[in-house]
């Protein structure tokens, strides 16, 4: 026959508490959420039920990272417990909306409180560094979105020292890993900026990238941050707190290196460009030097043609002076003493005539 | 001279250089020398950039605790 066991009501509710702990630590419960409500600002109450039970739970208000709201499906991590009045409750660790419908309610709820606080005001944007040689990377390296990045960023420039802190990026676990991991970076102040990545997922593998916390320590982050989290389509709290949304993680490296390939081209380009623009000022100057020629030779012809027709006209007043041609003109010419009795020469164009003066008298 | 400039530095020196043979300052005198140097400063540049490569280290850290 079994012993009878004795217990103070504190004893057997320890041993208990002992059992339901050890048999089901890290249990999830999954349902919709009833009576929800928060207690002195404090405490949250409300139960997960289904289509046959209900469970009540309990937490403090710090541990819900994600607004609630009656009707939402959400996933529940926890411990049974019986408390000191020997009721059960499930004593939360944490909570996550799931299914798209309860998500989206979640997100719109915490983005307009975020949003009243100016968490996601454009004024607190920063640029990022144009000359990245310390890049911090938050991401899970197993992933997918991952390997673009370190192929992509490969691919477009080097010298950078990347430090990755592995974490999870999804589920109840990868938002306070991130938040661990922001905190490393931003504590050592080694890194430029911070990347936050993940490729994509469904709209519960994205959802921890909505955690209050995880958004309150983007914004807050001396070191800037790039998110580059799922699919351009997917537009997370913590893409709207960060420095610089990146639509993918490939794009983030796009957008946080330049292309060296790129950077080839134009350097061969531009070396090239200035080749032509020397043979166009050899030609330019060799093209002003023959026009230079053509004018002075033009100047020169000028001088000579002018020179030239000044003599020409010279010559014909001295043709015209010339005696000869006025003799030409049928004219003489008379040289000697004019008194009557005296002889004078008379010279025609083609003869010389000797004459006597007969009479000279006034005209 | 080049050797001890960053990358950074190399294409600010040549975009100095090119822009030498666009401005007022030209002289045919003193083009090709310039040219030379521009084609060199070029064939370094590439030579750097085909060299570069990333350091990436993943951190010890367990962010899980």
């Amino acid at each position: 026959m079994q012993s009878e066991i004795k217990l103070t009501p504190t004893e057997f509710l320890a041993v208990t508490n002992q059992n339901l702990e050890y048999a089901f630590s890290g249990v999830t419960l999954e349902g919709e959420v009833v009576s929800f409500k928060i207690n002195q600002g404090k405490w949250v109450f409300f139960d997960v039920k289904d289509a046959g039970s209900s469970v009540s739970c309990f937490m403090t208000l710090f541990q819900l990272r994600m607004p609630l709201k009656d009707g939402m499906k959400v996933t529940v991590r926890g411990v049974p417990k019986v408390t000191k009045w020997g009721k059960f409750s499930f004593t939360v660790t944490a909570v996550m909306p799931v299914g798209e419908g309860s998500l989206k309610k979640s997100y719109e709820l915490l983005k307009k409180k975020l949003t009243n606080e100016g968490l996601f005001n454009v004024e607190r944007k920063r640029p990022l560094p144009g000359d990245l040689t310390r890049l911090g990377v938050v991401s899970s390296v197993d992933a997918a979105g991952y390997a673009d990045f370190v192929k992509i960023l490969n691919a477009r420039w080097g010298g950078i020292d990347v430090q990755v802190a592995h974490t999870q990026v999804q589920g109840m676990d990868a938002p306070d890993q991130i938040i661990r991991a922001l905190k490393y970076f931003n504590e050592r102040s080694e890194v430029q900026v911070i990347a936050i990545l993940r490729g994509g997922g469904s709209a519960d593998d994205l959802a921890c990238f909505n955690d209050e916390e995880l958004v309150r320590t983007i914004a807050a982050s001396k070191i800037p941050i790039i998110t580059g989290i799922g699919h351009e389509v997917d537009e997370s709290l913590a893409d709207l707190a960060a420095d610089v949304r990146a639509s993918t993680p490939s794009n983030a490296a796009e957008m946080l290196t330049p292309d060296k390939r790129s950077i080839k081209i134009t350097v061969n380009d531009s070396v090239l460009r200035v080749k032509n623009v020397v043979l166009n000022k050899i030609e330019s100057a060799s093209r002003e030097k023959v026009e230079k020629m053509n004018q002075l030779s033009r100047d020169i012809k000028g001088r000579i043609d002018n020179y030239a027709s000044g003599l020409e006209q010279k010559l014909k007043i001295l043709e015209a002076l010339n005696p000869e041609g006025i003799l030409k003109q049928g004219y003489a010419i008379l040289t000697g003493k004019i008194f009557p009795g005296d002889v004078v020469k008379i010279t025609t164009y083609k003869q010389e005539i000797k004459a006597e003066i007969k009479e000279v008298y006034e005209r | 001279m080049s050797d001890k400039m960053s990358l950074k530095q190399k294409i600010e020196l040549l975009d100095d250089k090119i822009e030498w043979f666009y401005s007022d300052e030209f002289d045919l005198a003193k083009a090709e020398e310039k040219y030379k140097e521009s084609t060199e400063l070029a064939k370094e540049i590439e030579k750097d950039l085909s060299e570069l490569k990333n350091k990436i280290e993943v951190l010890a850290e367990d962010f899980s605790k």
